[in-house]
C-alpha cells in the first residue's frame, strides 16, 4: 500500500518538470511561424525571412520544414491543436478540403486594403486557381511548375538521337509518332538489341525507353495529362466543374496507346516499376527517358554521375498540333487558427511581391509565379549550366492547362486510382473508365 | 519449516481488497486512455464528424450499412487475413525454432543479440530498406538471382505484395517472438528436461511432449499478442505500396486512415474501427478458449 | 550457486547428440546471415554519398564512401557539405533530441513495468471473484485499433494543456500495457505458487510477496519485457510526432531524424543520413541489451522447496 504511495508521488514529482510550457515571447514584438515541405528551398526562403525582418522589425519568421508526407500531417495536426502554423505552403490537393473545412482565412479586405493587384501581378491563370466556388480569394501565388521529359544525354548521343530531334517530338495516338519512334530506339535489350530493330526481345530489357511512374490515378499530371491534352482532352469543364468527361474516346486513345509501351516493351510494367523512384532509376541507367515536373530539377541534375548525364526535352507536339503541359501554382494559405492574422498577411503578401520572389528566384529551385522573377530563375538555371527551356516553352507558348481543382477529391481518387491502376497493370481495359466516370458522376446527384 | 505439498488449493477468502490498490494505475490507464476514448470513438461510429470543424451529425447504423456495402470491406477483409496468416504463421514456426535453438543449442548472448537486432531497427525504415532490397530493377536480391540465371522476381506485384510485406515483418519480428517464447522456456523447470533425458528420447519428441505442453500459456499469450497485432499492420504498408497496387495491400489499418484522413469522413473510419475491434476481441476470446490459457500445465 | 557451477549445470542441460548439433549451428548461422544482411546493407548505404548511390545499386561496397551520412545526423555537417553530397540541410538538434529519447523510453518504461506487474499480480496470484473478467477488459484493450484512439487521445493532452511536452507523450502509457500485463500474469499463473502459500501462511502481506518474493522470482521476464517496451517506446514515431514535434524540449529522436525522410512525393530520402541516424539511434538499444543481457538468461527456476 505504502509502496504504492510513495510511487505515485514520485512520479507526480518526477512528471512536474516535463510539463513545464515555455513562457510567452516579449508581447510587443510577434513571431510567426510558416511551413513549407522543400528543404531545396529552405535557404531561398530564409533569405525572405530575414529581409522581411528587417523591412518589419517587430515581425519574425519561424521556419519550420518537414518531408511532404510529415508536413501534411502536421498542418492537419496543428489545425486540431490550435498550435500549428500560422502562414503553410499550400497545395491544390488540399484546398478545396481547406476551404470546406474552414481552415483556411479568406484574403479578400487584405488584398483589397493593400491594393494588391492579385488579377494581373502574377503568370496568368495562377491567381484564379485559388480562389474559391464561394468567391473568396485565399492566396497569392507564389510559384509555378510544367511537365518536361528528364532524359539521359548519354543514351541519346549513343543512340544517335540529337538534342534537336529530343526537342521536337510529335505523337499521336494511333502509332506514337516520333515520340514513340525514339523511345523505341533508345529501349535496349539483354543482347543489346534495340527496341525498333529486328530481333528485340521484348521480355528481356535491361535499358527501358521510357519510366511509367505509377498509373497516375486520375490526374496523371507527369504521366499522360500532356498526352491527353494534346490530344484535344479536357478532365472537366472548368475549375471546380463537376461534368467529367473520363469516358470521353480521346483519353481511352491515349491511355491505350500509353498502356501498350508496356506491350511492346518499352516501358516497365506496372509490377515491374513499383519501387525504388524514377530519378534513381535514371541515375541507375535503368531508363532513358521519364516524364515529370519542374520541382524535380534540382534534384535530378544532382544525380549527375558516371552513367548518367541530364538534359529536358519539351513535352511532345500532339493531333491539336500543339504541344501541352499541366500547370500547378502553389500558394501560401493562412490558419484559420492563427492568433495573428494581421502579422500573417504582411508575411503573405511579402512572399507574393516580387522582392522574396526574386531571391526565390536567384536559388534556382523553382519558377516564381511574378514573371520578371520567372524571367529572372530561367536565368538563374541557366548559369547553373541547366537549360530550362523545355518547361518555360509552355508559358511562352501559353500551352498550359490548369491543375484539376475539385470538391471530392479524395472520393473521386477513390473511384478513380483503382481502375487507372488496374489498366496499366493490364488486369482491366479502357472501358473501366466510363463505369468510373458514372460512379464520379453520381457522386455530386 | 517444510510445506506439505497439498493436492487441493485451500481455498482463501477473496483477495479483493488487496487486489484494488494493485489495479489501480493500471485501470486509470484503461479507463481514460482507453475505454473513454473508445467508447466516444463507438458513438461517433453513429455520426457524421468533421473532426475540424467540430460538426457531429447523428446518422445511425448509415455508416455501418454503408461499410458492409463497400467494396473495400470485402477486400480489406481478405488481404488483411491473407497476412495475418502468411505473416504469423511463418513467424511463430521461426521463432519457435529460434527459442529452441537458443535454449538448448546455445548460451551465447551474442546471438541473442544478433536476432533481436531486427526489432531494434524502427519498422519504416526496415520498410524503405526491403523496399528497396527487393526492387525489380535496382534491388540486391533480384540481381543475385538474375546473375544466376533465374528469373527475376516482381516482389511488389499485385499478388506478392502482400506476402512480400508479411515476409517483410516475419523478419523483424522473428527474433522479438523467439525472445518472448524464450522466456517462457526459462520458465519451464530443469528436472522436467533431466527426467525426459532419462527417459531416453530425441530432441523432436522432447520437444513435442515436453517443451510443447509445458509452453502453453506464454505461446498462447504470443499468439494472441502477435495476432491482434498483426491485424494493425500499418507503418510497412503506408511506407512502401500504400495500399496498391490496385487494391492489394488495401489492409483495414490502411483504410481507416484513409476514411479518417484521406476523405475527413471520421464517423466512417470510427465505424470501420469498431468492427475491427469487434473482430479481433472475437478472435482474441476464440484464441484464449481455445488454447486454454487460464491454466497452467505445471501441476505442482 | 557460483558462476562455474551455474554454467556447469547450465551446459548440462544442452542437447547432447551430434546430428542435432550440427543442425542446429547450420541453423543458426543461416538466421544470423538473413538477420545481418539487410543490417550491413544500412551501414554500406549510410557510408555512402547519398546523390551518387544509385550509381551502381547493388554493389556490396559503399558508393563514394563518406562519413557525410553520420556528420549530418550529428548536426556537425555544414549547409554546403550535405547539399554537396545531395543530403538534407535541415538541422538535426541531435543532443537533445537524443535526451528527450532517453527521458522518455526510461521513463515509461520504468513505471509502465511496475504498474503492469501490479495488475498482472492482482489477475493471477491473487484470488477474487470476478478476476478472469477484468482481465479480459484489457485483453479487449488490446484490439482497439491505434488509429481509433490517436485523435481522442490527442485532444484531451490537448485539453489538458500537455502539447509539446514529453509528459504529453508518455501518459498515455506510462499507467499501464495490455501487453506487459497480460505477459506478466500468463508468467506468474505457471510460476510455483507454493513460495506464496507459504509465505502468507507465515503471515507476510501481499505487498511484501510482490516485491520481496514474486519480483524477484519474474526478474528475467520483467527485464526481458522492460528491455521490449524500452525499444517500442524509442522506436516510437507517429504518437511523439503528432503531440512533441512542435517544440525542441518535446521532439524525440525518431522525429528529429525524420528530417531525413525524402522531401518530395517523388524524391528519395537522403538514404545515408537517414540510414545512418537509424544506426546511431540502435545503439542505446544494443548497449541495453548488453547490460542486462545476462539478467535475459536468469535463474533456472528452483525446482522445488525446500
Amino acid at each position: 500500500m505504502k509502496t504504492f504511495k510513495t510511487i505515485a508521488a514520485l512520479a507526480v514529482a518526477a512528471a512536474l518538470p516535463l510539463s513545464v510550457a515555455v513562457a510567452p515571447a516579449n508581447a510587443a514584438a510577434t513571431t510567426i511561424t510558416y511551413g513549407l515541405w522543400d528543404s531545396n528551398q529552405l535557404p531561398g526562403y530564409q533569405q525572405c525571412a530575414n529581409d522581411f525582418h528587417k523591412a518589419n522589425p517587430n515581425i519574425t519568421v519561424k521556419i519550420t520544414q518537414a518531408g511532404w508526407d510529415d508536413y501534411w500531417k502536421k498542418v492537419n495536426a496543428g489545425f486540431l491543436s490550435g498550435q500549428g502554423f500560422d502562414v503553410f505552403t499550400s497545395h491544390l490537393a488540399f484546398f478545396p478540403d481547406f476551404v470546406t473545412n474552414k481552415q483556411i482565412l479568406p484574403l479578400d479586405s487584405y488584398i483589397k486594403k493593400d491594393k494588391v493587384a492579385v488579377n494581373s501581378l502574377y503568370q496568368p491563370g495562377l491567381a484564379s486557381l485559388w480562389k474559391a466556388p464561394d468567391g473568396h480569394q485565399y492566396g497569392l501565388p507564389k510559384d509555378f511548375d510544367t511537365i518536361a521529359v528528364f532524359a539521359n544525354k548519354k543514351m541519346t548521343d549513343d543512340a544517335g538521337i540529337s538534342a534537336a530531334t529530343l526537342a521536337n517530338l510529335t505523337w499521336n495516338p494511333t502509332d506514337g509518332g516520333t515520340y514513340e519512334k525514339t523511345i523505341a530506339h533508345l529501349t535496349i535489350d539483354k543482347n543489346g538489341v534495340r527496341g525498333d530493330e529486328k530481333g528485340f526481345d521484348k521480355n528481356n530489357v535491361a535499358v527501358y525507353g521510357i519510366w511509367m511512374e505509377g498509373s497516375g490515378g486520375g490526374d496523371g499530371q507527369t504521366q499522360w495529362s500532356f498526352l491527353a491534352a494534346s490530344n484535344g482532352w479536357k478532365v472537366n469543364d472548368g475549375p471546380w466543374n463537376t461534368n467529367y468527361h473520363y469516358d470521353s474516346p480521346k483519353l481511352a486513345a491515349t491511355i491505350k496507346w500509353w498502356a501498350g509501351l508496356v506491350d511492346k516493351g518499352y516501358m516497365p510494367s506496372f509490377a515491374k516499376q513499383n519501387g525504388v523512384g524514377w530519378p534513381d532509376q535514371l541515375a541507375a541507367g535503368k531508363v532513358a527517358m521519364a516524364t515529370n515536373g519542374s520541382w524535380m530539377t534540382g534534384y535530378v541534375f544532382g544525380l549527375k554521375n558516371a552513367k548518367f548525364e541530364p538534359i529536358l526535352a519539351p513535352t511532345p507536339v500532339g493531333p491539336t498540333g500543339k504541344r501541352a503541359s499541366m500547370y500547378n501554382g502553389l500558394a501560401d494559405n493562412i490558419s484559420a487558427k492563427t492568433k495573428h492574422p494581421a502579422e500573417a498577411w504582411q508575411w503573405v503578401k511579402y512572399l507574393g511581391s516580387a522582392a522574396c520572389q526574386d531571391v526565390i528566384a536567384s536559388k534556382a529551385v523553382v519558377f516564381p509565379a511574378i514573371p520578371s522573377s520567372t524571367a529572372k530563375a530561367v536565368k538563374a538555371f541557366t548559369a547553373k549550366g541547366i537549360d530550362v527551356d523545355a518547361f518555360y516553352t509552355h508559358i511562352k507558348n501559353k500551352t498550359t492547362f490548369l491543375f484539376p481543382i475539385a470538391n471530392k477529391k479524395s472520393q473521386i481518387n477513390t473511384i478513380i486510382n483503382p481502375v487507372m491502376d488496374a489498366i496499366m497493370s493490364g488486369t482491366k481495359d479502357v472501358s473501366a473508365l466510363k463505369t468510373a466516370n458514372d460512379q464520379i458522376t453520381a457522386l455530386f446527384k | 519449516m517444510s510445506v506439505q505439498m497439498v493436492t487441493k488449493r485451500k481455498k482463501r477468502k477473496s483477495d479483493f481488497l488487496v487486489a484494488v490498490p494493485f489495479m489501480i494505475p493500471a485501470l486509470v490507464g484503461l479507463v481514460v486512455f482507453v475505454l473513454i476514448p473508445g467508447i466516444r470513438g463507438v458513438i461517433l461510429s453513429f455520426s457524421e464528424y468533421n473532426v475540424f470543424t467540430g460538426e457531429v451529425k447523428f446518422n445511425g447504423f448509415a455508416n455501418y450499412i454503408r461499410m458492409f456495402q463497400d467494396v473495400h470491406f470485402a477486400n480489406s477483409f481478405m488481404v488483411t487475413m491473407e497476412y495475418v496468416l502468411i505473416n504469423i504463421g511463418f513467424q511463430t514456426v521461426i521463432a519457435l525454432f529460434i527459442a529452441v535453438l537458443l535454449h538448448r543449442f546455445t548460451k551465447s548472448h551474442v546471438v541473442k543479440g544478433i536476432v533481436l537486432l531486427p526489432y531494434l531497427i524502427s519498422n519504416v525504415i526496415v520498410a524503405m530498406i526491403w523496399y528497396w532490397l527487393l526492387d525489380y530493377n535496382l534491388g540486391f536480391v533480384n540481381a543475385i538471382i538474375d546473375s544466376l540465371g533465374m528469373q527475376k522476381i516482381t516482389f511488389f506485384s499485385e499478388q506478392l505484395a502482400m506476402p512480400t510485406i508479411a515476409m517483410i515483418n516475419v523478419w523483424r519480428h522473428m527474433g522479438y517472438t523467439a525472445l518472448l517464447i524464450f522466456a517462457g522456456l526459462q520458465a519451464i523447470p530443469k528436472d522436467v528436461y533431466e527426467a525426459a533425458a532419462i527417459d531416453g528420447g530425441s530432441e523432436w519428441r522432447i520437444f513435442r511432449s515436453v517443451t510443447l505442453p509445458l509452453l502453453r500459456p506464454v505461446l498462447a499469450f504470443v499468439l494472441v499478442i502477435t495476432v491482434v497485432g498483426s491485424f494493425q499492420i500499418f507503418d510497412t504498408i503506408a511506407v512502401t505500396t500504400k495500399g496498391g497496387p490496385v487494391i492489394a495491400t488495401d489492409v483495414y489499418s490502411i483504410w481507416i486512415s484513409r476514411e479518417a484522413w484521406g476523405n475527413n469522413d471520421f464517423g466512417y473510419a470510427s465505424a470501420i474501427s469498431v468492427f475491427l475491434m469487434i473482430l479481433l476481441s472475437v478472435i482474441a476470446f476464440a484464441q484464449t478458449k481455445l488454447l486454454s490459457a487460464n491454466q497452467s500445465d505445471l501441476d505442482r | 550457486m557460483a558462476r562455474k557451477e551455474k554454467e556447469a549445470a547450465e551446459s548440462e542441460f544442452l542437447a547432447q547428440s551430434t546430428g542435432a548439433k550440427i543442425f542446429g549451428w547450420v541453423s543458426l548461422t543461416i538466421i544470423c546471415l538473413i538477420t545481418i544482411f539487410p543490417i550491413y546493407w544500412m551501414l554500406r548505404t549510410g557510408l555512402s554519398t547519398t546523390r551518387l548511390l544509385f550509381e551502381d545499386p547493388s554493389s556490396l561496397l559503399p558508393s563514394h564512401f563518406t562519413t557525410g551520412g553520420f556528420q549530418r545526423v550529428l548536426g556537425l555537417a555544414s549547409l554546403d557539405q550535405a547539399i554537396a553530397e545531395g543530403g538534407s540541410g535541415a538541422s538535426v538538434n541531435f543532443g537533445q533530441a537524443f535526451l528527450n529519447s532517453v527521458v522518455l523510453a526510461t521513463g515509461i518504461t520504468v513505471f509502465q513495468t511496475a504498474f503492469s506487474a501490479a495488475a498482472a499480480y492482482a489477475f493471477s496470484v491473487l484470488q477474487w471473484k470476478g478476476r478472469d473478467k477484468v482481465f479480459f477488459v484489457f485483453i479487449v484493450a488490446l484490439t482497439v485499433p491505434g488509429i481509433f484512439l490517436l485523435i481522442p487521445n490527442f485532444l484531451l493532452i490537448r485539453d489538458l494543456g500537455l502539447m509539446n511536452t514529453l509528459l504529453g507523450i508518455a501518459l498515455p502509457q506510462i499507467l499501464m500495457s495490455p501487453f506487459a500485463i497480460f505477459f506478466l500474469r500468463q508468467f506468474f499463473l505457471g510460476t510455483n505458487l507454493s513460495i506464496v502459500e507459504a509465505a502468507l501462511i507465515d503471515g507476510a502481506g501481499h505487498s511484501k510477496i510482490f516485491w520481496r518474493i514474486v519480483i524477484p522470482l519474474a526478474m528475467p521476464q520483467i527485464v526481458t519485457l522492460g528491455i521490449l517496451q524500452f525499444i517500442g517506446s524509442w522506436n516510437d514515431y507517429l504518437w511523439p510526432f503528432y503531440v512533441g514535434s512542435g517544440d525542441p524540449s518535446s521532439t524525440v529522436l525518431t522525429v528529429a531524424l525524420g528530417v531525413f525522410k525524402s522531401q518530395t512525393p517523388q524524391g528519395s530520402p537522403d538514404w545515408a543520413g537517414l540510414m545512418a541516424g537509424a544506426l546511431i539511434a540502435a545503439i542505446p538499444m544494443v548497449l541495453l541489451m548488453i547490460f542486462f543481457g545476462r539478467r535475459i538468461v536468469g535463474s533456472i527456476q528452483a525446482s522445488g522447496v525446500k
